[in-house]
């Protein structure tokens, strides 16, 4: 150990042991400050006042006991080596902590005061090793990644004068062309697009890895999103003579997705399937409610194609893995498609797997969860196991202007459900997330655990903060606040909490529904309005 | 192409627009697709010029690059608002760089749209028209200040 300054902190509880340990450690070296604590609870409180050099632990402690000790110590100080203390000579435990992060595993019935010392020290020596590299590590990956996304935006500007000058040639603002040099400048293009996706997935790829691709999760129709994405992909299966069929569960609930990447996901499925299928195969998409799993839909794409290897099955989700076969000669990109889908599905709380015959095809399948309403009002419309008395949906309906971009209006909606979210409590209000397709208009809606006379000053405060984007203002759309109270009967004829929690789910989505227009309102006298 | 030969107008009357973009080849190519839509065009390759351009020539609208020599599009975008004359003219940003990472700060700074190049030209050319439609038009619905 440093013998500068050290400071070790002790938790250990049985008094006799600790002032042995104590004394071993400042044997001889004075400089040594040792903090002796008996609960796990405050060893914990110290680490959050102060980081010693060395953490000191004994496993079974009046307040925890075994692994979940020296786990909740790492968790707290993952910089500072933790050495286990410990009457147990349990091989199987030791190796397990040493595992999860721990520097080493002492017997207290074997150490003498020279070994103790050597084993701190070294330790601490190898703590600091490991830090050192994690932080090159890190280094190393932040390089990469900036150098990545510097390479695809210098990348992109040649290939936008080549778009551009492809496409005056072929719109004939250069002039007339002849259809067989029309032919050859839309190759060109096709090869442009394909250039750009790559670029686009290199990008991706690269956020991936370092956790910042976004999902804007929302309450969404998968039946919906499959069809878009089977009108979208049509034409590239009838290019290739591949038919393309559906088998969607109509009966299929709503699930929690982002709609732009779910469809993203499924494009990208869609177009291998194509890919790999000779002409007169066929891709099938389905979706599908399975009983064993009540909490996702299940989503595959099979197609008839030729199969993937058993030995590569399990690597086609690495990053830059490629079929080195590939059948027909098509330019087959980056191979970072099935690892950026594998990575959006992961982070919508689904999960993607592939199976495969050779020579019959291969089934890409995987999993979205579905939206629970119940689930998201339970903590917020229940206190101390009672329902909350008076509870209040207020509808945020932004319209946009006809100039406003598809994706500018989605940040706009975005940036105005952050602001939602910071004029409500969190507590006892919840802001729902957004429902529907990405379309024009958007209806934001909050939940609120007050009367109408509270949700009039909540309103007012929606209405001053929304007041402040410039977004909204500077040409993106109009703003309208109005709120309903929920009918008492919401939960009247229920017995337990859970019940009524969900006669209240479904009360709010039939407003909604109301909302959104699909029922007429018959509640129209209890709105009050804020139209702008 | 629909979109060409759409608006018919006399050459006195017809909408200025002023491309920054220090990418020589990229204006041109930009310059004959506008022209081919009737526009007027004036150009300027950097932030410092653009800038006095704009409050020579008062374009009614400007599609700005935001890589610039000379104040990047932002410190534009900035500036712009600070001349009452030009305070309003609509401004589309048409950038290589990433969306993620510069559609929202375009936005907030008082850009109209933001395109990632390489855009869509029959997205870019409609919403050029849309937004010298809503300029010119003294209704546009606002939220009170």
């Amino acid at each position: 150990m440093d013998p500068q300054a050290t400071s070790v902190l002790l938790i250990e509880d049985n008094p006799g042991d600790a002032d042995l340990v104590r004394l071993r450690l400042v044997e001889g070296r004075p400089a040594v400050r040792v903090n002796c604590v008996r609960r796990l609870s405050d060893g914990l409180a110290a680490l959050s006042n102060e980081m010693p050099s060395l953490v000191l632990l004994d496993l079974n402690l009046p307040d925890s006991h075994g692994a979940e000790t020296f786990r909740r110590v790492l968790e707290k100080a993952p910089n500072v080596p933790v050495v286990v203390l410990s009457g147990q000579d349990d091989e199987a435990l030791a190796i397990k902590a040493v595992h999860q992060g721990v520097q080493d595993y002492l017997i207290k019935g074997d150490i003498t005061s020279k070994h103790l010392e050597r084993a701190l020290r070294y330790a601490v020596e190898r703590q600091g090793l490991l830090r050192s590299l994690e932080i090159t590590r890190k280094q190393q990956l932040e390089f990469k990644n900036q150098f990545l996304s510097h390479v695809s935006h210098e990348l992109r500007t040649p290939l936008t004068c080549i778009h551009q000058y492809v496409t005056l040639l072929l719109d004939g603002l250069a002039g007339p062309i002849a259809p067989v040099q029309s032919d050859h400048l839309k190759t060109v293009l096709k090869s442009v697009s394909q250039l750009h996706a790559m670029i686009r997935d290199l990008l991706e790829a690269t956020r991936a890895e370092s956790g910042k691709l976004r999902v804007e999760p929302r309450c969404v129709s998968i039946g919906d999103l499959i069809a878009q994405a089977v009108t979208m992909m049509r034409p590239t299966a009838a290019e290739k003579r591949v038919g393309l069929e559906l088998a969607v569960d109509q009966r299929i609930p709503l699930v929690y997705a982002d709609p732009d990447r779910a469809l993203e996901v499924l494009i990208n499925l869609i177009d291998n399937g194509i890919k790999f299928t000779p002409p007169e195969g066929s891709v099938t998409v389905k979706a599908c409610v399975v009983e064993t799993d009540p909490s996702a839909v299940y989503i595959s794409v099979s197609d008839t194609g030729r199969g993937i290897n058993p030995g590569a099955l399990p690597l086609i989700f690495e990053r830059l893995y490629q079929d080195s076969e590939a059948v027909d000669g098509n330019r087959s990109g980056l191979g970072l498609g099935l690892y950026i889908a594998r990575e959006l599905v992961a982070l919508q709380g689904g999960r993607m797997w592939a199976a495969s015959e050779l020579g019959s095809g291969s089934t890409f399948s995987f999993t979205l969860p579905f939206f629970s309403l119940a689930k998201l009002l339970y903590p917020v419309v229940s206190c101390e196991g009672q329902l909350r008395e008076s509870l209040v949906l207020v509808r945020v309906e932004l319209t946009p202007l006809p100039i406003s971009l598809r994706g500018n209006w989605k940040e706009i909606c975005h940036q105005s459900l952050e602001l939602l979210r910071r004029c409500v409590y969190v507590d006892k209000d919840l802001v729902l997330p957004q429902m529907g397709n990405n379309g024009t208009a958007e209806t934001l809606f909050v939940v609120a655990s007050t009367d109408m006379a509270g949700v009039n000053i909540m309103m007012e405060r929606i209405r001053e903060q929304m007041n402040t984007l410039p977004l909204l203002q500077a040409g993106g759309g109009t703003l309208r606040v109005t709120a309903d109270s929920l009918p008492a009967r919401a939960a009247s004829d229920a017995r337990t909490l859970e019940q009524q929690v969900w006669g209240v789910s479904d009360c709010v989505t039939e407003m909604i529904l109301h909302g959104l227009g699909c029922k007429s309102n018959s509640k129209q006298e209890e709105s009050r309005e804020y139209a702008h | 192409m629909h979109t060409e030969n759409r608006t018919e107008k006399a050459a006195t009357n017809r909408p200025k627009i002023m491309v920054v973009d220090d990418d020589p080849d990229l204006r041109h190519a930009l310059n004959v697709r506008l022209r081919a839509n009737h526009y007027e065009i004036v150009n300027a390759s950097d932030g410092f010029s653009a800038l006095a351009l704009a409050q020579k020539e008062h374009p009614n609208l400007i599609i700005l690059d935001l890589g610039l020599p000379a104040g990047d599009g932002f410190l534009v975008l900035r500036n712009l608002k600070t001349f009452p004359s030009l305070a309003l003219t609509p401004v589309i940003v048409l950038t290589a760089r990433d969306p993620q990472a510069n559609a929202q700060r375009t936005l907030n700074s008082g850009a109209i749209a933001f395109f990632q190049k390489p855009a869509d030209n029959n997205e870019l050319l409609s919403v050029i028209r849309m937004s010298l439609e809503a300029a010119s038009s003294p209704a546009t619905p606002r939220l009170p200040a």
